[in-house]
């Protein structure tokens, strides 16, 4: 590795943001194998599928090239920021589409899991990660359900209603509830919500 | 649908930090938002506790082709944006920092006068000519930052619901060719969303850069010609852009 790209590697994200907004391609680089997995996983959560997931993190991505001006350290970290355009770009492509995704998730959404999510039963690898894992695993199956149905397919919280057919008050109370849950979890622990 | 509250407010809040609320509703909440910054923060902070699900899906690997193609674009375009990064701004900046420099410079050459006067006074004609050209240069400088600062004289001034809560916002010609918004006293849009510049030429709008409105006002190059314009506007949008507007403008000039 050049000397240079070696460097890039012991800068923090805020940093390489700022060269990044400088049109340097090295740094974004960095950023990109610094963030990629993640960026890639959680669009693999959203979009079910290998193609699309990546058409979803490259289009993330360039959004990052294209617009790191935008980054407001004040709230929230670069990571956090990366992740929220993928996320938002998602739902919106999740919204775009009539997605057999969505039909196939219809049929299993009223079905009962044995574990509160499959998507969470695995052993994650960081620490973070892993907390946030085990706030997951506090919240009660159905209020999990709505979160994610929510956060990973875009369902508004009427489409819930309907999927579910629960009224939309519960829908709102069980996201309300399973947030909480989340922030009591690392108040509890004396720790601040990761950002 | 029901008008914005404080109780709706506080029924809708959660749905919307989830990304839960269909398009009208989560425009009407955050107008709201906008109209009362106070209650960011605590936005900012319910934001947080969801985004923590973006941490929560399996590990999957994206493919090193991934990585290539995003590279490929970046490298193509990186040379074009630092080009265009050289603006005017970046070139008045220039101007202050060498004249700033040249101004060290001569009060370093002042001093070294003083010592060289007693030490040797042969050379002491020769260092005030330096000084003089230093601050030959530093007028020079001067100059061309207030040829730059008057051509900045053509503005065209946007309108809108925002300019009607206080913003201001104009498009102004830096030496003839760099166009730039320049935006004050905006109200604040959440974390994961941007306000993005459009110049509309008849009925096509095209991108043309992104801003975050701040306390302190902000200059936003457009990236597009606005020669043929018929329209530029600003819009909210997600974070990172839209390639297309998805919301009302909410400053708009008529060109």
């Amino acid at each position: 590795m050049p000397e240079r790209g070696r460097q890039y590697l012991i800068l923090a994200d805020e940093d390489l943001i700022s060269l990044v907004e400088a049109a340097d391609a090295e740094a974004f680089a960095t950023l990109y194998d610094r963030h990629s997995r993640a960026a890639f996983s959680l669009a693999y959560r959203m979009m079910g599928e290998r193609q699309a997931s990546e058409d979803l993190t490259q289009d993330a991505f360039l959004k990052v090239w294209r617009g790191a001006s935008s980054y407001r350290a004040e709230r929230g970290s670069v990571r956090t920021w990366i992740l929220s355009i993928v996320h938002n770009r998602g739902i919106d492509q999740i919204r775009s589409q009539a997605s057999r995704r969505r039909t196939q998730e219809k049929i299993e959404a009223s079905a009962p899991r044995s574990q509160p999510s499959e998507a969470f039963a695995e052993t994650l690898r960081n620490s973070q990660r892993e907390q946030v894992r085990e706030a997951l695993n506090t919240l009660p199956p159905e209020q999990l359900k709505i979160l994610e149905l929510a956060y990973f397919s875009g369902y508004t919280h009427v489409e819930i209603s309907d999927l579910l057919r629960l009224p939309l008050g519960t829908v709102k109370g069980r996201m309300r509830l399973g947030l909480k849950k989340i922030r009591d979890y690392f108040e509890s622990r004396d720790a601040a919500v990761p950002r | 649908m029901s008008e914005m509250n404080n109780e709706r407010f506080e029924d809708l809040k959660d749905a919307y930090v989830l990304g839960a609320l269909p398009e009208e509703e989560r425009r009407s909440f955050e107008n709201y938002l906008a109209a009362h910054p106070e209650r960011q923060a605590e936005i900012d902070e319910l934001g947080a506790v969801a985004s923590l699900l973006a941490f929560s899906p399996q590990e999957q690997e994206p493919s090193p082709e991934l990585r290539s193609r995003v590279m490929e674009v970046v490298e193509a375009e990186a040379e074009p944006r630092r080009v265009r990064g050289r603006s005017t701004f970046a070139r008045v900046g220039d101007f202050l920092s060498v004249r700033s420099l040249a101004l060290g410079a001569a009060a370093l050459l002042v001093i070294g006068l003083l010592s060289w006067n007693v030490l040797l006074q042969g050379q002491v004609q020769d260092l005030q000519g330096q000084v003089e050209d230093a601050q030959n240069q530093v007028k020079n400088l001067q100059g061309q930052v207030a040829d730059a600062q008057a051509q900045q004289s053509k503005t065209i001034e946007l309108k809108g619901s925002w300019a009607e809560q206080g913003a201001t916002a104009e498009v102004a010609s830096m030496q003839g060719n760099e166009i730039v918004l320049v935006a004050r006293n905006m109200p604040s849009v959440p974390e994961d969303r941007t306000c993005q510049i459009w110049v509309i030429k008849g009925d096509v709008p095209e991108p043309s850069g992104l801003f975050q409105p701040d306390g302190n006002g902000t200059a936003t190059p457009i990236t597009n010609s606005i020669k043929k314009a018929d329209v530029i506007a600003v819009t909210v949008e997600p974070a990172g852009g839209s390639e297309q507007p998805t919301s009302d403008p909410v400053l708009l000039a008529e060109l």
